[in-house]
């Protein structure tokens, strides 16, 4: 069902399942998972009572973060329409896909640029096996998913490579994801080996939540998520975030707040949200 | 047997333009809204019950769309409610009738039985239906012959007219898939429900092929769960779930008996067959995987 369009594959991002008692042990519904707190935020049905639990304790902590991952679905959306239209990018590398909701990559590209390919990776069994059933291409390009690690860039790579042409250039997607590598795993070196592989002309998108707005409300919210969530967060501030963009061409408006980058309206542009997001194109 | 039990979220208007709404669906909003009322003018469902001649029951019947709506009844409700607008009365008023309106399965009502009936609704008004079948291939996606010797084992030798009108109420149900606005499909089938040969080799052959092509359509998303998998997720029987895009609308869990169905909506109940689908979806072949073993399995039929 992925496999219409390019390219004939051998099993992009497909294959066989772990045996059943593996896929067991890591569906865990007992502990919060982000996934599936972010759909709780998102107001979708795919969570338990752990992530709800959660996610309500973030709620009561900064009240904004029902928009906040509203704005960076929308920032994702708008990304990705500059990126397959302006940029000509046809190429997209997802990291840290989610469970699916309206407005998915591949759904945006394909829609501005018919053959667009996209591979979803995420770690979490529970979002791979949504993204394999629901994420799926109709005759305008091709999807391919990829379970891994983003701490882990070779498999990611490697994998990707089956579907995704290196020689050309291809648009890297970190929406909310680098929050949960902290500094000891060294976030920056990661984002630079993903760049190292993708030629000049290719562009990063990063959206992370920030560390310096809302500051007393999202620190609340982080201690109380680290407590809860299996996945731990890092806010970084903007400095700290402008540096993942460094040696790359930051797009306008730069990096600012994602509900600032490029609105469609007013009211897009004065919602609250406390992420920090940009687009930049490697030289 | 419970039923559907209100989601605890904020009141929201229902959605009166649903596309495929249905009747049931419009009862089950309906009956959301006339509960957060009841409940937002504190009054207990006996003292309700009391106002419109009846009993707590009648209202718990009610307030989970089982039912239709008199019109007197809810108008005597909103009043005790204490919604006087008039507006809000209107709207309220013209769900209600929109509710009591037939769907087009009524004509088929002396093969229905009651306990089917609000399944049919739900499938109409799904925007996703998860199924888990161990045994035989879902009435969405049966062929005519498959769903004559399904039938025939079901309800034994009726009569041929009995027969052709279940089979043809099944194929009218399958419209559905292809209609505007299709609900997205997305069924897990044990490996024993393919292999049992329903009707024979030929029938079963030319099923396999109908499920292969069905699986191609772009909101159909099929995966077989192997015998060497799946027994961690032991589901014990088939089940399915159905999900709303109104917001406020619970997932309903479809649980059906030889006499009789059961309609689970308490979170605690959906969170359970949820995880149970989770699993056995992550357990299954890979949709990729699963077009390569429906054509292993056909090839061996």
């Amino acid at each position: 069902m992925t496999s219409e369009g390019s390219p004939p594959d051998p099993d992009p991002g497909d294959g066989t399942p772990p045996p059943a008692h593996e896929v067991a042990l890591e569906i865990d519904t007992s502990v919060a998972h982000v996934a599936r707190v972010y759909d709780y935020w998102l107001g979708g049905k795919d969570n338990f009572a752990a992530d709800r639990a959660a996610g309500q304790q973030a709620i009561e902590a900064y009240p904004d973060i029902v928009y906040s991952v509203r704005a960076n679905r929308a920032f994702l959306a708008r990304t990705v329409r500059y990126l397959a239209g302006e940029a000509g990018i046809r190429q997209f590398l997802d990291i840290g896909t989610g469970i699916p909701t309206a407005n998915n990559t591949h759904e945006v590209a394909q829609e501005v640029a018919p053959g667009s390919n996209v591979v979803y990776v995420d770690n979490d069994p529970v979002v791979l096996t949504h993204a394999r059933a629901l994420l799926v291409s109709g005759q305008h390009g091709h999807t391919s998913y990829i379970d891994a690690d983003l701490r882990d860039t070779k498999p990611i790579l490697a994998e990707a490579a089956q579907t995704l042409d290196f020689s050309q250039p291809v648009a890297i997607m970190l929406m909310a994801i680098l929050q949960h590598i902290d500094e000891a795993e060294d976030p920056y070196a990661i984002v630079n080996s993903l760049l190292a592989a993708v030629p000049p002309g290719s562009y990063l998108a990063i959206s992370h939540p920030a560390g310096d707005i809302e500051t007393e409300a999202m620190a609340q919210m982080a201690e109380r998520l680290n407590k809860l969530m299996a996945e731990k967060v890092t806010f970084r501030t903007r400095p700290q975030v402008a540096r993942f963009f460094d040696g790359l061409e930051l797009v306008e408006p730069g990096m600012v707040r994602v509900q600032e980058w490029r609105p469609a309206s007013e009211i897009e542009a004065k919602s609250p949200a406390a992420l920090w997001g940009g687009v930049a194109r490697k030289p | 047997m419970s039923a559907v039990q209100p989601s605890d979220e904020l009141p929201r208007e229902p959605a009166k333009d649903e596309p495929r709404g249905g009747p049931t669906v419009l009862r089950i909003m309906l009956g959301n809204q006339l509960r957060r009322l009841r409940e937002a003018a504190d009054i207990t469902p006996d003292e309700a019950g009391y106002e419109i001649r009846g009993s707590r029951s009648k209202i718990s019947r009610i307030e989970h769309g089982r039912v239709g709506f008199k019109e007197r009844d809810i108008e005597d409700l909103l009043t005790l409610y204490g919604v006087t607008d008039e507006q809000m009365r209107a709207g309220m008023l013209a769900l209600a009738r929109q509710a009591n309106s037939p769907g087009w399965w009524a004509k088929y009502n002396d093969i229905l039985p009651e306990w089917f009936e609000p399944y049919l609704g739900l499938e109409m008004a799904a925007s996703l239906i998860r199924n888990f079948e161990i045994q035989f291939v879902h009435g969405l996606f049966q062929t005519e012959d498959y769903a004559r010797a399904v039938t025939a084992l079901g309800y034994g030798p009726v009569s041929t007219d009995e027969t052709e009108r279940r089979v043809s109420l099944r194929m009218r149900r399958q419209e559905l898939l292809t209609g505007v606005d299709p609900p997205r499909v997305w069924f897990v089938i044990d490996e024993a429900a393919l292999r049992r040969p329903i009707g024979g080799r030929q029938v079963m052959r030319a099923q396999l092929k109908h499920l292969l092509e069905a699986a191609s359509l772009p909101n159909v998303t099929i995966q077989v769960v192997p015998f060497r998998r799946g027994g961690h997720a032991a589901a014990g029987g088939s089940f399915t779930i159905l999900r709303f895009a109104a917001p406020d609308l619970p997932d309903v869990v479809y649980l059906e008996h030889l006499t009789s169905a059961l309609y689970l909506d308490d979170r605690r109940d959906v969170d359970h067959y949820m995880e149970v689908m989770n699993r056995l979806s992550a357990e299954a072949h890979t949709p990729v995987a699963t077009t390569k073993f429906l054509k292993e399995i056909m090839q061996e039929m």
